[in-house]
């Protein structure tokens, strides 16, 4: 829920950075890093009420966006972010795009168990001496910095579902953290390669059908594990009846 | 310095003001004690043991640990079927590295001390209650804590485990003196486990030795 809202939130940072002609993608990973921030901050005062918080931020990005888009002054057309298109990426985009994933892949790596701990058991991470709210922010602009790169490619309105799908995939493996992260990331990989390569033949939009392909990834892996676990018991019920 | 905790005309409540959950609290934990905090639900023991964890603060009065390194058992509720990918081996291996420390074998040798070292691969949600207390105990005592701090930690598992975990943690107690903050809901268990009871009724507590409650018990239940 977290990577749909603070997806929506960055549509209101493009439309920020195209209203005051800055890079879009820059104002996007901007604002979406102060989204992030400011879900830790109501942390403290929505204690138990996450998806309350949650709704606050989305109706403060997506009505930004609406306000700024609707009245007229941006100098360039927003619609390629809402539904992505790799044709308007520029080369500073790539860039951004390369800076950003390194030090994302660099930051998961040296706060990993920090950010395992934080996501499974917040208590114990706290009475092991780990800065909760400092990792709780790192986290979040990790994450507005992976919509940051995403958001030209795929486009705000399935943005959530692709960091979302792939992990939905990688979970129905049953295997442990690490290699449910490899899975996700693997998952993402085919789920977008599929997604660019089927959507420039069939001349739809990118973010649209790379989300199809995910949903389909994921419903294939489901049913491929559920023949997996009904032969497997079928085979373990003749043996038991033949011993 | 003696006591492991202290706490001093202690007073709390979620609102901040009257009426309070904890109301007057003086508890003194002598290292090497272990103490069994029982009464009935909503009487302010978990919040007794957030405050000492450092998870809640004071209205007023004042609360501090002496240990130099805490455990925490939660209860195991919160983890049985949770869905969440993480095996055996990476929750303990993960929280050593969190603890800063290197020897690269605690995993394997919490695992079992426990009697729990072939769950290594197998993953947090899929394991009983039982097993999943064992596997938290484990987790606590990485680092050697001078004080462990658990929370109802018989719930839900069967008798067979609750006489080993029970066994373990007295041995823990008696033999290498870790001091044992334990909220319990199992009479039997800290009647017969611990070395002091603490008994809170109306936001107040009393502290008793073990045999001593139990005659109060049987009496005012009419047993005896």
């Amino acid at each position: 829920m977290i990577g749909d809202t603070l997806s929506h939130a960055s549509l209101a940072g493009v439309a920020l950075g195209l209203l005051t002609n800055q890079n879009p993608i820059l104002g996007a990973f901007v604002f979406t890093s102060l989204c992030g921030a400011l879900i830790e901050f109501l942390r403290t005062y929505f204690k138990k009420y996450t998806d309350l918080i949650l709704t606050i931020v989305l109706a403060l990005g997506v009505g930004t966006a609406i306000t700024i888009i609707s009245s007229g002054k941006l100098h360039a057309n927003a619609d390629s972010f809402l539904f992505g298109s790799v044709l308007t990426v520029t080369q500073f985009d790539m860039i951004m795009v390369v800076v950003l994933s390194a030090i994302s892949v660099l930051t998961l790596i040296f706060f990993y168990h920090q950010m395992l701990y934080l996501a499974y058991d917040e208590e114990a991470a706290k009475i092991a001496g780990v800065r909760v709210k400092l990792i709780n922010y790192i986290f979040s602009i990790l994450v507005a910095s992976a919509i940051s790169v995403s958001i030209r490619i795929v486009g705000v309105l399935v943005l959530g579902s692709m960091i979302a799908l792939p992990v939905a995939t990688a979970l129905q493996l049953r295997k442990g953290f690490r290699k449910t992260l490899i899975f996700s990331i693997l998952f993402s990989v085919i789920d977008i390669m599929i997604g660019l390569f089927a959507s420039f033949y069939l001349n739809v939009a990118p973010g649209g059908f790379t989300a199809l392909v995910s949903v389909t990834v994921l419903v294939i892996v489901m049913l491929s594990r559920k023949i997996y676990l009904d032969s497997r018991n079928r085979r373990e019920e003749k043996f038991t009846a033949i011993k | 310095m003696n006591n492991m905790v202290a706490a001093e005309n202690l007073r709390f409540s979620y609102t901040g003001s009257s009426p309070y959950v904890l109301d007057g609290i003086n508890l003194f934990i002598k290292k090497g004690e272990y103490v069994s905090v029982i009464g009935e639900n909503g009487c302010g023991k978990s919040t007794l043991m957030r405050l000492i964890l450092g998870f809640l603060k004071p209205v007023s009065g004042k609360i501090e640990s002496h240990a130099v390194r805490i455990g925490y058992v939660p209860q195991k509720n919160e983890f049985n079927n949770s869905g969440f990918p993480i095996t055996v081996y990476e929750m303990l291996d993960s929280y050593r590295h969190l603890l800063k420390l290197s020897d690269k074998s605690i995993p394997a040798k919490s695992m079992e001390m426990v009697g729990m070292s072939r769950f290594s691969g197998s993953l947090m949600g899929e394991l009983s209650g039982g097993q999943t207390q064992k596997i938290l105990i484990a987790r606590a005592l990485i680092g050697e804590p001078d004080l462990l701090i658990l929370d109802e930690p018989s719930t839900g598992v069967d008798i067979g485990s609750q006489k080993e975990i029970y066994g373990f943690l007295k041995k823990l107690n008696r033999e290498k003196q870790v001091t044992i903050f334990s909220v319990e809901h199992n009479l039997e268990a800290a009647i017969a486990n611990s070395t002091i009871i603490y008994h809170l009724v109306n936001g107040k507590g009393h502290l008793c030795f073990p045999q001593q409650y139990a005659e109060e018990y049987l009496r005012s239940n009419k047993i005896i």
